[in-house]
């Protein structure tokens, strides 16, 4: 079984992205460099771009996402290990519980999309993308990860300028 | 005389030549018979026992509460669900099933359990709470933390087959050895020895009886009660009596002691709850006792296998003195067959029975939900095998917020009962709580009286929903930001408007007032009618329609002007769907109430996985959540942060029909969305807004949720603007009554209004949010 980025992602690196996805850490690490369907990802994330907030600002502690991380990892790690076992659908189901204790975590969609991929599902794996999309503002090497699977998901489903396209997206995002 | 005598013998010869032929034929007759009865019987033995052998009801459970330091729990919280789950309160706990607690600390020990993507172990675990929350969460032999903790999930409720036998099926190996024991020497001291029947236990048990002076012991081997519950009916003859050996010896000739007693185990009838036949140690234990057999004590074993003579009769609930002194029995003939010792015994007889409160359990506890999953589960599955396969179903309910909504619905009913003065028990309810991310279901209200299964409003209540419409009209205009954006003002004077068809249609708003010119998002926050109107007539109901289906309302609707004012009947759960799309970024997102469906050996059958379809682009679902921000900030909804901190954002929208009829309120937090209905069953004027009915009851249920505070993040493409409303041009923070308004790029307008020094440079934006950040 083909599975698209699960299984080449070391723990360590996945909980770099994970800790990378929270957008309110802007932390200066940067995760060890990800060689992922042979696209070299930018190892140098630039710093996240700041949050507008909603109507009434708010101080910035209490836009804090994803607090709950050594939870969400444990399931990514677990997923992880089920996907490599050949139980996909197991892996699915540990990425719903981590979603739903950090919703909005873009990371997590991410995986759940390549989960679907794996699974012949290009069309709900694009849908998954877009989700993790919309939750990644700032986040260009999250968004720009997401446009390689969209793009692997088109050609799956004999979109060629649509990949195309999504291709070019994810190298504009990767450059910057 | 010769003749005769020869006559006579020849007569005689030839009696006794036709005799013998008929009594072998009878005889053969006979026997053939009875192979063939036997064989019948044994065909009926062998089928029904290897066979399926019971048909098993669909447990259904709420979700696993799932346990991680940060979590928001309160400990008080966490005890309602550990007493739904029926852990028992005890010094130091040793077995899964328990938990101590010291104020705010606690040490538990979890049950494992077999989930869809397979099997938890128990755990022994610290928990400590602070603040309403989840502190830490430690294992109890070393002391480090734990990640995770899923609990095993609350049982809600069952799907019964037609005669609603119930049963909690075991396997030999999971039934406690001194419950065997027990029950072996009690009923049928020479099980392991017998061939199914046993003249010497029939003897043994008169000659019992006599010493006893009345009955203590029956005749009948465990295989005979097996067979007579299992194949016959329970009348009382001589022939029930011959086939109920017959296959016993056939029982016994085909299968092993083993499975005999695995079957009668799980058959043995155990007691009655209502119209619901309690079967089986499994069942029984959890229906006594409220926990699963392997957590119960010798006492209690000794309880229910004295039971089995007369459950009735033993009842421990109506006849306790009797229930005891049967179980005393019981463990003094354990005593004296060294199975326990003396001191155990004395220990176990002095002890209480422990039985829990009578409680029915097969009424199911959340009616309204269960509708909904069960509707749920019948697009894929047949009513029999809902009721008989022995499913395990795991819902999307979430036990705190169903029992919290049940709380506020009823209270709030009724409280504005009096105080409107209103006839008691006329306003009615419904409501439907999602989570915004993943669309599940985690609480639904069908009525105010949460335990009536019948009309179930949140599904099947289809009333007006009036301006809960209004954000799809404004969504389609923000949808075209060359055109509008929330600052585009918006024309509230007085319209008249004449169909082709001649009809006139006047709309006016609910205030009796025209406003002049409004900005768009401030027309929505105070929801008006006639500027509303006039922007839908411009935008053409065909387009929005177009939306609403986009939105996911799929019902049939009318191309009528009036339909931009929510002239459209929905139900409860259907605007729910609709409102679904806003929260959750613009995806629409299926509703469920199921996420996994395990089959009764506890392999997965189906799972209801997570899926989205974009439907609205990020940057205009921003925008139309603004605006439904401001009707909580500054407009319809400006009553929620009476009771809701200000630092969480809130989005939402009133609706309220002709003549008062229904009141509605729909709104969302970044967790949960709710919809609630307030309304009448015959359809009158109830005198209530949305903002005076539902919203009170969707402010008191969210006031009860962990609030910490929640900004919604703006997405990308998005630039916010100091705007004066008045003008809708742009301003900054020195004007007076300026907004900050988000814009997607390049729509934001270009024009200063008069209150800005334009000599002086505006600032810009992006350094505002850094200092935020810094």
């Amino acid at each position: 079984m083909k599975l698209s980025t699960f299984h080449r992602i070391p723990v360590a690196v996945l909980v770099l992205i994970l800790v990378h996805g929270c957008s309110t850490a802007p932390s200066q690490q940067h995760p060890t460099p990800v060689v992922e369907q042979g696209q070299p990802l930018s190892a140098q994330q630039p710093p996240q771009e700041p949050q507008a907030p909603g109507y009434a600002p708010a101080p910035a502690s209490a836009v804090t996402a994803h607090r709950q991380v050594p939870a969400v990892i444990a399931l990514l790690q677990q997923a992880e290990q089920q996907a490599n076992a050949g139980d996909l659908e197991s892996a699915a189901a540990s990425l719903e519980r981590a979603i739903r204790i950090d919703p909005r975590n873009p990371v997590l969609w991410y995986h759940l999309a390549t989960l679907r991929l794996s699974q012949g599902e290009p069309a709900q794996a694009e849908q998954l993308a877009n989700k993790s999309n919309s939750l990644a503002a700032g986040n260009h090497a999250q968004q720009s990860r997401n446009w390689l699977l969209i793009a692997q998901a088109r050609r799956q489903l004999n979109d060629r300028s649509g990949a195309a396209a999504a291709e070019q997206r994810a190298r504009e995002l990767g450059a910057r | 005389m010769a003749k005769r005598r020869r006559r006579g013998r020849k007569k005689s010869r030839r009696k006794v030549v036709s005799r013998r032929p008929l009594l072998i034929r009878i005889a053969l007759v006979l026997a053939l018979m009875l192979a063939a009865y036997v064989t019948y019987l044994d065909f009926q033995v062998r089928h029904q026992f290897t066979g399926k052998r019971w048909s098993l009801p669909a447990r259904v459970y709420a979700r696993p509460l799932e346990l991680y330091a940060g979590l928001e729990l309160s400990a008080e919280q966490f005890v309602t669900e550990l007493k739904a789950l029926h852990y028992r309160p005890v010094v130091s706990p040793r077995e899964p099933g328990q938990f101590s607690r010291n104020n705010n600390e606690f040490h538990l020990i979890s049950r494992p359990f077999d989930f869809w993507d397979g099997q938890d172990a128990s755990a022994n675990v610290r928990l400590s709470f602070t603040g309403g929350k989840l502190a830490t969460l430690t294992d109890a032999g070393g002391g480090k933390a734990r990640s995770l903790l899923r609990l095993d999930p609350v049982l809600v409720g069952s799907f019964y087959p037609a005669h609603n036998e119930d049963r909690v099926l075991l396997q030999l190996d999971e039934v406690p050895i001194s419950l065997t024991d027990a029950l072996i020497v009690i009923e049928d001291r020479n099980f392991y020895s017998h061939h199914g029947v046993s003249p010497a236990a029939i003897a043994r048990a008169v000659y019992a009886n006599i010493r006893a002076g009345g009955v203590v012991q029956g005749g009948s081997t465990l295989t005979q009660q097996l067979v007579k519950n299992f194949f016959l009916s329970s009348e009382r003859s001589l022939t029930r009596k011959i086939n109920e050996a017959i296959m016993s010896l056939l029982l016994e000739w085909h299968y092993s002691k083993d499975e005999i007693l695995e079957a009668y185990l799980n058959e043995v009838y155990l007691g009655q709850d209502g119209n619901r036949a309690i079967h089986g140690f499994g069942l029984a234990s959890y229906f006594y006792f409220e926990r699963p057999l392997a957590e119960l004590d010798i006492a209690q074993y000794a309880l229910l296998v004295g039971m089995v003579k007369g459950p009735s009769y033993y009842n421990p609930r109506r006849h306790p003195e009797r229930a005891i002194a049967r179980r005393n029995l019981v463990l003094d003939v354990m005593a004296q067959l060294e199975l326990v010792t003396a001191e155990e015994a004395a220990r176990a007889k002095a002890s209480k029975p422990g039985v829990s409160d009578f409680q029915r359990k097969a009424i199911n506890t959340f009616p309204a939900f269960l509708d909904l999953v069960r509707r749920q589960l019948r697009r894929d599955y047949q009513d029999e095998d809902i009721t008989s396969e022995g499913l395990s179903i795991f819902t999307t309910l979430d036990p705190q917020v169903q029992w919290q909504l049940e709380g506020v619905l009823g209270s709030r009913l009724k409280g504005l009962e009096r105080d409107r003065g209103l006839e008691a028990n006329t306003l009615e309810g419904a409501a439907v709580v999602t989570s915004v991310q993943g669309g599940e279901v985690l609480a639904l209200a069908g009525g105010r009286d949460p335990a009536f299964a019948g009309f179930n409003r949140a599904l099947d209540a289809h009333r007006q929903v009036g301006s809960l419409l209004k954000p799809a009209v404004y969504l389609t205009a923000l949808e075209q930001p060359q055109r509008y954006t929330l600052a585009t003002l918006l024309d509230d004077s007085p319209l008249t408007f004449t169909a082709r068809n001649g009809v006139v249609w006047e709309p006016g708003n609910y205030d009796k007032k025209n406003h002049g010119r409004v900005p768009l998002y401030r027309a929505l926050a105070h929801s008006y009618n006639v500027s509303t109107a006039r922007l839908g007539l411009e935008l053409g109901i065909e387009s929005i329609i177009k939306t609403l289906r986009r939105l996911g309302v799929e019902q049939k609707l009318n191309p009528y002007p009036s339909l931009v004012l929510g002239a459209v009947e929905m139900t409860p759960l259907q605007v729910t769907y609709l409102y679904q799309t806003f929260a959750s970024g613009g995806f629409r997102t299926p509703l469920r109430a199921i996420n996994a469906v395990l089959a009764a050996d506890k392999t997965p059958l189906q799972r209801y996985p997570l899926s989205v379809q974009s439907a609205i682009d990020p940057a205009p679902d921003y925008l139309i959540n603004t605006a439904m921000r401001f009707v909580v900030r500054e407009g319809t909804a400006r009553s929620i942060y009476q009771s809701l901190p200000e630092l969480v954002d809130v989005a939402g929208k009133t609706g309220t029909t002709d003549d008062l009829r229904d009141s509605w309120f729909a709104g969302f937090t970044g967790d949960r969305l709710g919809v609630v209905w307030v309304g009448r069953d015959d359809n009158k004027s109830t005198g209530l807004t949305g903002s005076t009915g539902a919203l009170r009851v969707w402010r008191d249920l969210f006031t009860q949720f962990n609030n910490s505070g929640w900004v919604q993040p703006a997405v990308e493409g998005i630039d916010y603007q100091w705007i004066e409303p008045a003008s809708g041009l742009l301003a900054d923070s020195s004007c007076p009554d300026a907004v900050q308004l988000p814009f997607i790029a390049g729509s934001e307008p270009v024009q200063y209004a008069s209150c800005v020094n334009t000599n002086q440079a505006l600032p810009d934006p992006v350094d505002w949010f850094k200092e935020l950040f810094q």
